[in-house]
Order: C-alpha cells, then structure tokens, then sequence
C-alpha cells in the first residue's frame, strides 16, 4: 500500500519536474499519467500494490472534486446572471458531444451484425 | 452555567481554526451524498458529488465560513486529484489490450467529439450574452475534471469554474446518454461507452461501467485519450478558434 503511494507521487512529482522546465504547456500530473503508462507497458503488468492505490483513487474520485467545486459559491451572482446561458450551452453541448462521436463510429465501422 | 459557554467557545474557534472542520465536513457530505446515490438505485440525477457540494455549499454558508477558508482545511483532499490523475494510468494501461484494431476509427471519434464540446458549447453561451469569464470555463468541460483545472490554469481561466462546469456536463451527460444514444441509433456497447466517455469522462465512466463493462472499459479509454490530447491541443488550438 505505502509502496504504491510513494510510486504515484514519484510519477507525479517527476509529471511536475517535467511540466516546470520542459512541457510547460502541459499540467505536470498528465505528464506523470503517460509515463506510468509507458512503464506498465514496459514491465507488461501492473504491480499489486499501485494497483491498489489507484483503485482507491479511482473509485472515490468524486470526492476529491468536492473542494473544488465547492467554489461554485464564489460564482453564484454571475451564474445566476447567465444563468440561460450557461444551462443551454452545458445541455446542448453535451447532447452533440454524445451524439457526434458515436456517430463518427456507426458511419466508419463496419461490424458484423449481432456483434452488438 | 456561565462557565461553559466560554469553554462551547473555545472548541469552536479551535475547531474553525484547525483543518479537522473542513475535512470531516467534505468526506461526511460525501458519504452522505454516496448514502443516496445508492438508496436512489443509482440513479444518475442522485449524483454523490453534486449532493456533497450542495451540503458543504449550504454549511459554510450558514456558519459563515469563507470559501478560502474551508479550502485552506479541505485542500489535502485537493491535493490527491493530482494522485489521482496520475493513478488513472492504470485503467487506462488495462484498457489498452482491448484497442485491437480500432485505434484510428476512436481517434476520429474522439476529435469529432472534442471539437463538437469546444464549439458548440462557446458559441451557444456567447449567442446568448455569457461573459468572457464563463466562456472561459467551458473550453475543457468534457475533459474529466482534475485535467480540466489543469488546462485552466494553463490558460488563465478559472479552475473553480472550470470543475463546476466539468462536473455538471458529467452528470448531464450520464443523465442524457441513453436517450441520445437511441436516437442516433447507436447499438454496439464500445461505441456507446465510446462516446459517453468523450462527453462526460469520469462520471459518464462510471455510469457505463454500471450499464455494461464493455461500455465502462471504452468509456475510461475515451476519458483518458480526451484528458491526455485535450491537455496538449486545447491550451494550444482555442486561441485560434473563431470564437
């Protein structure tokens, strides 16, 4: 467990060393995401331990959004003036960014029938 | 009596002053918030995060908590979405095997989708008079949310309104998936999941995953390839949409 978490943090620590002095374009935890994916594609398995850790913080990352989000309360008077705005623009979008994709896949794959 | 008023006090200015009130408050709204989504079915207009930010909303707010405030105490949750953005690695890493030979067909997929997000979410908003600053945080709202805020940063746009906008278009996209999915005539799983992922990552991740695993597995690999080529095109492409 701890081995895990000192794996993730140096992964991360070395996304932000990286995002700092090189890809400054890029937010260093990203960074840090690609290269333990190159190392599991290297190593060909997932050791059980960062296993673990991320399935932690994968299955419970909705919490770490809470404190965040929760800024939502410095914006209110604004939202509140957009509010149209905003809530057409968030359902609409999402509605296309659904659709679009899905599309794209029906038209240019073609799967055997049944396979879905 | 009059003794222990002062000492009720006292617990209170140590309790406000220490990072203990923000974090019980956070992980007990969010287990309150996770209480409900499970006693509602898993319906997806339950969402968990969405109730806890209403119940940590409403607290602060009613005993006069500053946000910086709560923050400075709850910023050690804050601190593990980079964790977490990094720990994504691993289904991502899973879900690779399962890619066979539709990389090309996902990549256009994914820029059809991502382009679609960017552009039709500013161009409604500005058409209907939004601000330059609420503009700003929908740019990476399809893009899952602990890189959204990244990309924000990046692009001196507010992070905050960046994972409010992010998490919304998470639990719409949840919401709306199936209605929109039929209707377009989408029927096998992976594309479904697909696309789901592409609009509404994480969340929309986890609603595929409860629908069908092959649906979950495309899901994660459409969040992870948003979050990964959405943090190195969209701080570089959206200067120059004509926006």
């Amino acid at each position: 467990m701890i081995a895990g978490i000192v794996q993730i943090l140096l992964f991360q620590g070395l996304g932000e060393i990286i995002a700092h002095f090189v890809l400054t374009l890029i937010p260093g935890p990203v960074i840090g995401l690609v290269l333990l994916v190159v190392w599991l594609v290297v190593r060909k398995s997932v050791p059980a331990t960062i296993d673990l850790v991320a399935s932690a913080l994968t299955q419970n990352l909705g919490l770490l959004f809470v404190p965040a989000a929760t800024g939502v309360v410095l914006f209110l008077p604004q939202l509140k003036a957009h509010a149209l705005a905003v809530a057409v623009s968030l359902i609409v979008s999402v509605v296309l960014t659904i659709a679009v994709p899905a599309l794209v896949l029906k038209l240019i794959v073609k799967e055997p029938s049944g396979d879905a | 009596m009059t003794p222990e008023l002062p000492a009720i006090h006292e617990i209170w200015v140590y309790l406000s002053g220490s990072p203990l009130l923000a974090l019980t408050l956070t992980l007990g709204a969010y287990e309150c918030g996770v209480l409900i989504y499970e006693r509602a079915n898993r319906h997806p207009v339950a969402n968990p995060v969405a109730i806890a930010v209403i119940i940590v909303a409403v607290t602060i707010t009613l005993i006069d908590m500053p946000y910086a405030k709560y923050f400075e105490g709850a910023q050690f949750v804050h601190f593990l979405l980079g964790s977490a953005t990094v720990a994504l690695a691993v289904p991502i890493y899973k879900g690779l095997a399962a890619l066979r030979g539709r990389v090309f067909p996902l990549l256009l997929a994914l820029f059809a989708g991502a382009a679609t997000s960017i552009v039709s979410a500013v161009a409604i908003a500005r058409a209907l008079g939004a601000d330059n600053a609420i503009v700003g945080g929908l740019y990476a709202k399809s893009v899952t949310a602990p890189i959204a805020m990244g990309i924000a940063e990046r692009m001196h746009v507010s992070p905050t309104l960046t994972a409010v906008f992010a998490v919304t278009t998470g639990i719409l996209g949840a919401v709306l998936a199936r209605y929109v999915l039929d209707f377009v005539g989408s029927k096998a799983w992976w594309q479904r999941g697909f696309a789901l992922g592409v609009a509404s990552h994480g969340i929309g991740t986890s609603r595929a995953f409860s629908v069908h695993p092959e649906a979950g597995t495309y899901a994660s690999i459409a969040m992870g390839m948003h979050g990964v080529l959405g943090a190195v095109l969209i701080p570089i492409l959206v200067p120059y949409l004509p926006l």
